[in-house]
C-alpha cells in the first residue's frame, strides 16, 4: 500500500535528512564504544599519542591479563551477582505490591500514604542521619546494607503505580471479584502477568543501579572481601593513578619506580576495566529493551 | 486468615534478627571499654593479656591488612590485635569525614592525613586525644627523635600547645619536587659540557635543541621543555624549578632570608618568571601543549624522544628505557634579579600521620605500639618486611643488607606491598639512610650525588617550614585561597600564552590584593613569628 502511493519530492528531501541525521547519531553513539574497545587492546603508548584513533594498534592484551588475573575481581563480580539479584528480587517484591495497592481507587486512604511516599522523594535525611540509621539497625559492614536501605525507590513505584492503573481494567478486578477471588490471587494470577514490560524495566532499573552502585559500599563497608566489582576496579584503577599524582614529598623512591613501571599500562587497565565492568549490562539490555520501551511507554501516554 | 498469621510470623523474625543485631552492637561497645590493662613502659609484650583495637587507615586494596606479615609480627610481639576499618585510597576523605562526623571514631587513625585544621578542631573538641604528656612516659624512640630535631616538635605542636598527631619523618628524601632532567643525548648531540647556569644560557641551549635537531630524524618535532596539567595544578611540576631563577622558593607561600613571608602571585619575581616563560611560548620553546596534556601524554613524548627538558621522579621513567646516569639532573639556574638560585627542599615531615580517639579505652598501648615505628627497628620492619622475606642481613652490626630473590618472579615493590601496609600512604614512621643501607644501586647512589652536588650544595632550603594555623586563620585562608587560586591559575596561563599582555600585571595586582592576598601573606607571617619563636 505505502508502496504504491508516490512520494513527493519533499517527502524524499525529508526521508534523505532523516538518514543523514540518524546516521550522523549513530556515529556519535557508536566512536566512543568502539574506540574503548579498541584502547582496552592497543598499546598505551599509541593510545596515549594519540597514533589510535579508532582500530586497535599495536594488538596487547596485558590489560585484560591484569585484570583478570587478580582474584578479587572474580569476587567483586561475585558480590556483585550477589547483590544485584537479591537486591533486585528484594527491590521487586517491594515495589510491586506497593505500587499496585496504591493504584486501587478502593484503597482507603492511598492520597494519604501517597504523598508520604511522595514526600521522601524531595526531602531526605541525608548522608550523616542515614549512615547512623543504617549503624543503630547494626548494619554496617554486613552485605544486608546494600540491599536493604535500597529495597524502595519512590520513583519507581510511582511509574509502576501508573502503569497498573492504566493497564489492569477495573473491570477486570470486578469480574474477578465476583467470581470469589481475594486480592492476593488477584493480584498473582491475573495482576501479576498481565504485567510482564513492568517487571522487565524495573528489573533493569532496579539491577542496573546495583550493579554500578560502589558508593553505599564505600561508606558501609570495611572488609574488602565483601566489595562489589565496582569498588574492586576503583580500586585497581587508583593505584594505576598514584603515578600521576606522585611529586616529591611523601613517596618514596621505590614506590615510584614500581608506580613507573605500572604506568605503562595504566591506560590498558583503564580501558580494561570499563570494558569488564559494563559488558554485562550491555549483554542483558538488548533482551530487555522490546519490554523496555513497550513499558515506559503505556506508563507515561496515560496519567 | 492463614496468610495473615505468615505475615505476622515475618514481621516477628524480622523484629527478632534486627534486635539480635542491635544486641550485638551493643555487646561490642561494652566489652570494648573498662578492664584496665597495664602497659608495659618498654620491651615487648606491649601488654600482657592480648587486647583488640580498631584502626581506620588509606587502603591502596593489594593485599588485605588481615594477611600482611608485618601486621602479624607486630601483633605478636605487642598482644595487641587490631580489626582495620580501611577505605580505599582515593575515597579515604570521604570516609574520614563521615566517621567524623557520625561520631562513629575507630580506636586509631594510621596514615589518615589529617589536615592541620582537622587536628586542631577535633583535638579542641576532644575528639582526639592530646599526647604530649603520654609521649613523655610511652614513646621513648618519638621523645628521642623530638629531643633530637625541636623543628619536629614545633611542626607538631598546634596553637593550643597539645600535640593531637604524630608525623611521618622522612630525613633521607630530599626532593621538594620531582626534580627536571635533561635528556643527555641531545646534550651531546648539541656538545654541551657545560649545563646552563643562567636563564640566558638555558634559553640559548632550548633554542638550539628547537633549531638543531638533536634527535636526527630530519624533523623539527623537538619540545625543548613540556610540562602537564593535573587537576591540582598546571604545569606545576616545571613551575616550582624555574621560579626559583627568579628568587621564589615556593609558588604559593615562601619566606625569605631576613623572614619576611611572600605571597608569590604577587611577588616581583612572579612577574619575572611569567615574562621568562611568556618569552618560551613565544618562540615555541615550551611545549604549546603544556596547559591541556596529562603526565601520560608527556611520557609518550618522552618516548619518542623528543623532549630535551622535563620533570619526573627519574629520567628514565619519561624517556623510557633502563635507568641511565646519562640525563643528568637539572642544575637550577639562576637571572640576572638574583644572585643565586632559590632551591626549595622537602620539609621532612608530613603531620596528621597517626592520632588516637577519645573511644580509645588504651590510648597508652597504643601510643606505644606506634612509638616502634619510630625506632630504626619498627622502622625497618613496616618499610621492609621481616628479615628473611624481602631482604636479609650481610653484616647486621652496620646495618648492611641485601635483598632476597623474590618469589614466583614478581616485581619487587609488588611483593613488599603484600607485606606491610607503608605502600604509597603517608604512614607515621621515620626514614633513614641506615634503613636502605646496602641495598641501593649504583643509580640510586648516582642520583643522590646529583642530588648532593646540584640541590643541597647549592643551598636548598625549606622555603616554609610545617606549622599550625589557628582554626580562624584556617578558615579565613581558606576562603581567601579558594578564589585567589582560581584567579592565579587562569591569569599566569593568560600571561604565559600572551592572552594577556605583560602590561597587565598592575591590574593583575591590584585584583589580587582586592581579592586579600596580603591578608593571606598577613596571617602566615603571624603564624611563622608564633613558630619561629617558639
Amino acid at each position: 500500500m505505502v508502496k504504491s502511493m508516490q512520494e513527493s519530492k519533499g517527502d524524499k528531501m525529508f526521508l534523505l535528512g532523516t538518514y543523514v541525521y540518524l546516521c550522523m547519531a549513530l556515529v556519535v553513539v557508536l566512536y566512543p564504544l568502539i574506540y574503548i574497545l579498541s584502547a582496552s587492546i592497543s598499546s598505551p603508548q599509541a593510545v596515549n599519542s594519540g597514533q589510535m584513533w579508532l582500530f586497535p594498534k599495536d594488538i596487547t592484551w596485558a590489560g585484560y591479563e591484569l585484570v583478570f588475573n587478580n582474584p578479587k575481581i572474580w569476587n567483586g563480580y561475585l558480590n556483585t551477582i550477589i547483590y544485584t539479584v537479591v537486591g533486585t528480587l528484594l527491590n521487586l517484591a517491594v515495589t510491586l505490591p506497593a505500587a499496585y495497592a496504591l493504584s486501587r481507587s478502593d484503597f482507603v486512604g492511598r492520597n494519604w500514604f501517597m504523598g508520604f511516599i511522595l514526600l521522601t522523594m524531595f526531602f531526605s535525611g541525608g548522608l550523616v542521619p542515614t549512615y547512623l540509621v543504617v549503624k543503630n539497625l547494626g548494619l554496617i559492614d554486613t552485605m544486608g546494607a546494600l540491599i536493604l536501605p535500597v529495597a524502595a525507590s519512590v520513583w519507581n513505584i510511582v511509574v509502576a503505580r501508573t502503569f497498573f492503573q492504566s493497564t489492569i481494567p477495573k473491570e477486570l478486578q470486578e469480574a474477578a471479584h465476583i467470581d470469589g477471588c481475594t486480592n492476593i490471587k488477584l493480584f498473582w494470577k491475573i495482576v501479576l502477568p498481565l504485567s510482564a514490560p513492568i517487571i522487565a524495566v524495573m528489573a533493569l532499573f532496579y539491577g542496573v543501579g546495583h550493579w554500578n552502585s560502589y558508593f553505599s559500599s564505600l561508606i558501609y563497608l570495611n572488609s574488602e572481601s565483601k566489595y562489589p566489582l565496582q569498588m574492586v576496579l576503583r580500586q585497581i584503577l587508583v593505584l594505576q593513578e598514584m603515578s600521576a599524582e606522585m611529586n616529591g614529598a611523601g613517596v618514596s623512591g621505590e614506590v615510584a619506580q614500581a608506580m613507573n613501571s605500572k604506568a605503562e599500562t595504566a591506560s590498558l587497565i583503564k580501558y580494561g576495566v570499563i570494558v569488564v565492568s559494563t559488558l554485562p549490562i550491555i549483554a542483558v539490555y538488548p533482551f530487555l529493551q522490546r519490554y523496555f520501551v513497550q513499558g515506559v511507554m503505556i506508563g507515561s501516554v496515560k496519567g | 486468615m492463614n496468610i495473615r498469621s505468615k505475615a505476622w510470623k515475618l514481621l516477628m523474625v524480622g523484629g527478632l534478627g534486627a534486635s539480635l543485631l542491635a544486641g550485638c552492637g551493643g555487646g561490642e561497645e561494652a566489652s570494648n571499654s573498662a578492664e584496665s590493662v597495664t602497659v608495659s613502659k618498654e620491651g615487648f609484650p606491649i601488654v600482657e593479656q592480648p587486647i583488640t583495637l580498631t584502626m581506620m587507615a588509606p587502603d591502596v586494596g593489594i593485599q588485605n591488612w588481615e594477611d600482611m606479615v608485618v601486621l602479624q609480627e607486630m601483633e605478636k610481639m605487642s598482644n595487641i590485635k587490631f580489626e582495620y576499618k580501611n577505605a580505599p585510597k582515593d575515597s579515604f576523605e570521604t570516609k574520614k569525614n563521615l566517621v567524623f562526623a557520625s561520631e562513629d571514631y575507630p580506636d586509631v587513625f594510621y596514615a589518615a592525613g589529617l589536615t592541620a585544621s582537622e587536628q586542631l578542631k577535633y583535638g579542641e573538641q576532644g575528639v582526639l586525644v592530646p599526647l604530649e604528656d603520654m609521649i613523655d612516659e610511652y614513646a621513648p624512640n618519638f621523645k628521642a627523635l623530638l629531643d633530637e630535631y625541636p623543628d619536629v616538635r614545633k611542626s607538631i605542636t598546634a596553637p593550643d600547645g597539645h600535640i593531637y598527631s604524630l608525623p611521618v619523618v622522612e630525613f633521607s628524601q630530599h626532593w621538594y619536587r620531582n626534580p627536571m632532567w635533561y635528556n643527555g643525548e641531545f646534550l651531546e648531540k648539541l656538545g654541551v659540557d657545560k649545563l646552563p647556569e643562567t636563564t640566558e644560557e638555558l634559553y640559548d641551549y632550548l633554542k638550539r635543541v628547537k633549531e638543531e635537531d638533536p634527535n636526527g630524524n630530519g624533523e623539527a618535532d623537538e619540545i625543548p621543555i613540556s610540562s602537564v596539567t593535573t587537576p591540582a595544578a598546571n604545569i606545576r611540576d616545571i613551575r616550582t624549578w624555574l621560579l626559583g631563577a627568579f628568587g621564589a622558593y615556593e609558588e604559593e607561600i615562601y619566606v625569605d632570608d631576613s623572614d619576611v613571608v611572600h605571597y608569590t602571585p604577587m611577588d616581583e619575581s612572579f612577574k619575572h618568571y611569567l615574562e621568562y616563560m611568556n618569552r618560551l611560548w613565544a618562540d615555541g620553546l615550551l611545549d604549546p601543549e603544556s596547559f591541556s596534556q596529562t603526565a601520560e601524554q608527556k611520557k609518550a613524548k618522552g618516548q619518542n624522544n623528543q623532549l630535551a627538558l622535563f620533570s619526573d621522579w627519574n629520567a628514565y621513567m619519561t624517556k623510557g628505557g633502563e635507568p641511565s646516569t646519562e640525563d643528568p639532573m637539572f642544575l637550577p639556574v639562576r637571572s640576572e634579579y638574583v644572585e643565586k638560585a632559590a632551591i626549595a627542599k622537602n620539609r621532612g615531615i608530613t603531620t596528621g600521620a597517626f592520632a588516637i580517639t577519645k573511644t580509645n579505652p588504651h590510648p597508652e598501648a597504643s601510643l606505644r605500639w606506634v612509638d616502634y615505628l619510630y625506632s630504626y627497628e619498627g622502622a625497618l620492619l613496616f618499610n621492609k618486611g621481616p628479615e628473611g622475606t624481602l631482604w636479609e642481613y650481610e653484616n647486621e652490626a652496620d646495618r648492611t643488607k641485601k635483598y632476597l630473590p623474590v618469589p614466583d618472579g614478581q616485581d619487587r615493590e609488588d611483593y613488599r606491598a603484600t607485606l606491610t601496609p607503608n605502600y604509597g600512604i603517608p604512614a607515621p614512621t621515620v626514614t633513614t639512610d641506615d634503613i636502605g643501607k646496602g641495598l641501593t644501586t649504583d643509580f640510586d647512589t648516582w642520583v643522590s650525588e646529583e642530588t648532593q652536588t646540584k640541590l643541597l650544595d647549592n643551598g636548598a632550603r625549606i622555603p616554609f617550614p610545617a606549622l599550625f594555623l589557628t582554626v580562624e586563620e584556617q578558615s579565613e585562608i581558606n576562603s581567601l585561597n579558594s578564589d585567589l587560586s582560581t584567579y592565579v591559575k587562569q591569569m599566569e596561563a593568560k600571561f604565559i600564552t600572551g592572552a594577556e599582555p605583560m602590561s597587565g600585571w598592575d591590574n593583575y595586582v591590584a585584583t589580587l590584593k582586592k581579592m586579600g592576598a596580603e591578608r593571606v601573606a598577613e596571617i602566615n607571617q603571624a603564624a611563622y613569628d608564633r613558630w619561629k619563636s617558639n
